[in-house]
Order: structure tokens, then sequence, then C-alpha cells
């Protein structure tokens, strides 16, 4: 059982860090409460499915990876540039925009491909025995792809120039464009960026899980990310991991542990994530949540 | 001498009411489209297809309800809840239990349960005392799945995905022809709704109402002010709850089931669009944005130009979205813009006089210039 927990907990993780990464380049960095975060995740599924094998493309399983990682890349950047960025700086019209938006991707989504579910081809077949634990290979890869991507992308906003003007736009965003940042780019590109790490997200986790996706899978992946980000603290990559790194755990448990933990392991971890921010509002590595203007 | 203070009454209610709703193009508006829903049931012909437009206006006036609680919470008292559907389904839950276990009559059950929501609403405002803005609005969104992996997890007391259906005897009305029990439903929702909205119009209006607004502009300027913010906080989520709630429960009586779908997202969602749709900060803003998108999804775009369901959420979504971002002032707002520019600019001392004292009055004062 502890095993189970241990080698599974590992693999819920490291995809809710890759999941919430995304959230946490536009929540904490861009400043954009982005409701259609869940939408690139779903995307990213349908068109790994319509590349792919079983779809229009015919294409290879990582070639249709990367093509579709890149086309919501680009769908975010339009997404950005026609809805989103005429409503910065007001909260709720954001909020009511990107759930719009949201409700558009699900319902082209469902015009599109049908109300019914695809089938997502895994990314490796077989499986291997840790521990006597059955994990497919997919989920390795899963886990390998998410925590190298999750290291690169802290390198990235640590290290490169781009990564540094977009911590300077978290810290304050007109002080950055008085800087000389063009604050405008690097937002549609953190809204683009994210959309490609959620894509990725949403193709490892239906591939590796259900094998399944459907036009509303948009809302799982969105309240796990937003747990994640605020039970971490907000714009901290550090602090994204360690949040991941709580839910994942805490949900693997319950569904071992608990009579009807299917059910209840959403419910559980997001009240974790309730509880902790009633101790600590900022999170667990939050350093600048504002609760004052 | 009797007769003389019955006329002097009446004369003041009249005065009352010109001065109130007759002078504003807006109210008289209001007051005319109350009549015609009045009258909606009178005019159409006893039909299948009339009854469900019937039911659609129960549904749109149900959804009036939700949608002005929502205004009121987030609207002017400006903490953005984006997971309002939990108390509306705690409402739907506590009153299909409560008419399951103990068999009380809607009349009891749905303002017990209205108490018990207003009850819980106090925890669940509670972060809203440690977050506020975009973040709360995230932290929010958890209370609605928290109470959906609950209802799944219980299946023996709330039934699960199945849902929690009550018998027969659970209406409102106890009327066998259909139709007539639609036109009794519809009555007493939209009986609720014209209730329900003077009540939070009133609380939006009262000094509590301002209070309310000065939390919404400026936090720390109505703590320095000495307002207990965290009182009024609570209290707005209470009130909020109340009406919320209320609208859970009637829909329990009129479905006849309760469902794990009266905590869904997409409800919570709904509310934001229908009440964003009418125009925020207004309460009437919502009932109108509520009865647009129903009537257009329900009725319109499925009955009379019979568009595939697919389609719908499109079609009132992409205008919503270009409406924000154009003009986020909403559509009830522009149309009482409109009236207020239109209606001649009159002075105060002359609003609510008896029409003709106006213009003898006029005629007295062009007499003496």
């Amino acid at each position: 059982m502890f095993e189970q927990l241990l080698i599974l907990g590992a693999v819920a993780s490291a995809v809710y860090a890759l999941l919430s990464l995304g959230f946490t380049l536009s929540f904490g960095i861009a400043r954009i409460v982005n409701m259609a975060h869940g939408s690139f995740f779903m995307l990213g599924a349908y068109l790994y499915y319509a590349y792919g094998p079983r779809g229009f493309g015919k294409l290879d399983v990582f070639s249709s990876l990367i093509l579709a990682a890149i086309t919501v890349a680009i769908t975010g950047a339009i997404f950005y540039r026609s809805a989103i960025h005429s409503v910065m700086g007001d909260d709720i019209a954001l909020i009511v925009v990107t759930i719009g938006g949201a409700l558009v991707f699900q319902q082209a989504m469902t015009i599109i491909f049908g109300v019914g579910h695809v089938t997502i081809n895994p990314l490796w077949e077989g499986a291997i025995h840790i521990f006597n634990v059955a994990v497919t290979y997919s989920k390795i890869f899963a886990l390998i792809i998410s925590l190298s991507l999750f290291a690169c992308v802290s390198i990235f906003v640590s290290k490169t120039k781009m990564g540094k003007a977009m911590r300077a736009l978290s810290q304050d965003r007109q002080a950055a464009m008085l800087m000389g940042i063009n604050t405008e780019t690097l937002a549609m590109l953190t809204v683009a960026i994210a959309g490609a790490i959620a894509a990725v997200a949403g193709i490892l986790i239906t591939a590796s899980t259900s094998q399944m996706a459907d036009p509303f899978i948009w809302l799982y992946p969105l309240t796990i990310s937003f747990a994640v980000v605020i039970l971490g603290g907000l714009g901290s990559i550090k602090g994204t991991l360690v949040g991941a790194l709580t839910l994942g755990f805490t949900e693997t448990a319950v569904v071992l542990y608990f009579p009807e933990g299917g059910f209840l392991k959403t419910g559980v971890a997001l009240a974790v994530m309730v509880a902790v921010l009633l101790v600590r509002p900022k999170g667990l590595f939050g350093k600048r949540i504002e609760l004052e203007e | 001498m009797r007769t003389k203070t019955v006329t002097t009454y009446l004369s003041k209610a009249y005065r009352r009411f010109a001065l109130h709703i007759l002078d504003i193009p807006s109210r008289l508006l209001a007051l005319l489209l109350i009549v015609l829903f009045l009258t909606i049931p009178g005019i159409l012909p006893s039909s299948k297809i009339m009854s469900y437009l019937l039911s659609v206006l129960i549904t749109a006036s149900v959804m009036a309800i939700f949608a002005s609680s929502w205004d009121l919470l987030v609207g002017r008292c400006g903490q953005i809840s984006l997971g309002h559907a939990i108390f509306y389904g705690l409402g739907a839950y506590t009153t299909a239990l409560l008419f399951k276990h103990y068999g009380l009559p809607p009349w009891v059950g749905i303002p017990i349960s209205v108490l018990i929501a207003a009850a819980i609403s106090l925890p669940i405002g509670f972060p809203a005392l440690r977050v506020k803005g975009p973040y709360l609005a995230l932290v929010s969104l958890a209370f609605p799945l928290i109470a959906t992996s609950i209802v799944f997890a219980t299946k023996g007391i709330t039934g699960g995905e199945n849902g929690l259906p009550i018998s027969v005897a659970g209406r409102f009305f106890q009327l066998t022809n259909i139709h007539n029990l639609r036109i009794a439903e519809y009555y007493l929702t939209f009986f609720l709704l014209l209730v329900s909205a003077i009540i939070i119009h009133k609380i939006a209006n009262s000094d509590t109402g301002v209070v309310f607004v000065s939390i919404l502009d400026d936090e720390m300027a109505s703590k320095a002010c000495g307002i207990n913010v965290t009182r009024y906080k609570l209290m707005a989520f209470a009130i909020s709850a109340v009406f919320a709630s209320l609208a859970g429960g009637v829909n329990v009586h009129l479905l006849l089931s309760a469902s794990h779908s009266d905590f869904s997202l997409t409800l919570s969602f709904f509310a934001v669009i229908m009440t964003v749709l009418g125009g925020m900060g207004t309460i009437y803003g919502a009932i109108v944005g509520a009865y647009i998108i129903y009537f257009l999804d329900m009725y319109f775009l499925r009955m009379v130009v019979e568009i595939p369901d697919v389609w719908h959420i499109l079609i009132f979504i992409v205008p919503v979205i270009i409406l924000v971002i154009k003009w986020p002032r909403g559509v009830a707002r522009f149309v009482t813009d409109k009236l207020e520019d239109l209606s001649e600019e009159r002075p105060l001392e002359e609003r609510g006089k008896w029409i003709w004292k106006k213009y003898r009055r006029k005629k007295k004062s062009a007499n003496e210039d």
C-alpha cells in the first residue's frame, strides 16, 4: 500500500506540477486570472488526437504532441490579443471574458468532435513493475517529461533575460514598462507558453490515465492548477512544486485509504487548500499576495 | 368628513406613486414589464408549447433570483465569488432532504433550508476575510467542488450521481391539469422573484448597501472610517446565501429532484454571465440577463429557430464577451440610460405633482412673468 502511495503519488504530483506551472506563469507573473487555462489542457488533448494516428493528421505520437503544443500556444496568443488584452486590469471583466472563452472552446470542440469522448493514444504501450506496483510506461514517461519541462521552465524564468523580464513584470508592471520591457508582448508570450505547457500536461495526463478526452475536461485541471498555485504561493515556482506534491500525495492517499476515495479526492485536496489558506493567506511560499491595493 | 380623509389619503398615495414610478421612465418601463409578465398566462392560449414557454419563464424567474443574489454580493460588495452554486445546491439538498425524511411541505422546508444555508454561508464567507479579488474568486471555486465530492461520496443519503428525487406530493400545487399547474407555479415564482428583487434592491440602496459599495470601492478607506468590514462582508455573504438558497429550494419543488448539477460550476458561471449581460451592480440587470438568456436558450433557439443545442452557448457567449469588452455596463443599464436621456429634464420639485397642477402652476408662473 505504502509503495503504491509513493509511486502513484509521485507520478500524480509531477503531472500536477506541470499542469499548474502554466497557471503560475499566467497568474503569478502576468497577473492574468485565465479561467480558460483548463481549455488549453483540453485543446491539447484534442489536437493530439486530431494530429495523431487515429485523427485526421495520421502523424506519429511525438510529432503530434509537439505540433499540438505549438498550435495551442498560437491559440493562446490569439486569445490574449483578441480578448484578454482589452480587459486587463478589471478583475471581474477578465474572469467573465476568460470563462466565456473557455465555454467557446468547449462548444467548438463539441461541434467539431461530437459530445462523446475521443480515445487518446498512449504515449508508450506496456507497463513495468516497481516494488510490485504496476506502472505503465506512459506514466513513467509523463513523470520524466514533467520533471524535465519543469526544470527547463524554472531555469528559463530564473536565468534568462526574458525570464528576468517576466519576473520584473510580476513585481511591478509600470516600472517594468519604464525599464523598456515590452509588457504587452511579454504578457502575450507568457500566456502562449502557459498554453503550450498546459497542452503538454493535458496530453500526458489523458494519455497516461483514462486515455479519453471529452469537451468538459477543462474544469478539473483548472481547479487543480489554481489549488496548487494558491497553495504553493503566488508566482513562486518552488511553491508550485510543493503545492503539487501536497495535492498529489493527498489525493493519492485519499484514493488508497478511504472508502469512496475516488469521489472524495478532489474534495479533500481542495479542503486542504482552503485550510492552508486560512492559516497562511499568502500560500506556503507566497511572498507578495496583495491583500491590500 | 370621512370621504375627505380618504381622498386626501388617495391623492397622497398617488403622489408617492407618481413621484417614485411614473416620473422615472425606467421605473415606468419596469412597471409595464411587470404588468405584461403578470398578464402573460392570460394572453397565451393553453397548448403544449405554451406550457413549455411557461416552464421556461419559471426557470428564468428562479435563475433571476439566483443571479440577483450574486449581483448583491459581487456587483455591490465586490466579493468575487465564482462558487455561488454552493448556496443554491445547499438550499436544494436541504429542502429535498427535509421533504423526503420529515415530509415538511415546501412552505416550511424552504425557509428552514434558507436559514441553514445562511448559517453555513458564514464559514464559507470566512476566506473572504483573508484573501480578496481574483484570489477570492479562485478560492470560492473550491466550495461547490468540495460539496460535489461529498455528494458523490455519501450515496446513501444524497443519492450520488442519481440525484435526490422527491415524490409528486412535493409540488407546490396539487393540480392535475399541467397547464394550470404551470400557470400557478409561474405566478408563484414570479411573485417570489418580485419580492426578492425588491428586498435585494432595498438592501442595496439602504445604509448597509452604501457600506457594501464602500467596501467594493476601497476596503482600506472603509476600515479607516471605522466600518467593521468583517461584519459587513459576512453580512453580504449571508444575505446573498439566503436568496441563492431560496432559488435552489424552490427549484427542487418545481423539478421534484435535487441533483449534483445544483452545485456545478456551470451554474455559478451562468450567474456571472447573466449578471454581466444585464449589467453588474444593478440588481435589475441580473433579472433582465436571466430572462434574456433563458428565453433565448430554452425557447427561442430551441423551439422557434430550432438550432441544435450545441450551438446555443456559442450564440449567446460570443455577444456577451464582445459586450464585456466593448460596453461593460450591460444591456439593462443601456436601456435605462437611454430612457433617462430621452425624458425631459424636470426639476426635482416638479416631480410627483398632479399633472394638471403642474400645468396650472406653469400657467400661473407664466402669467406672473
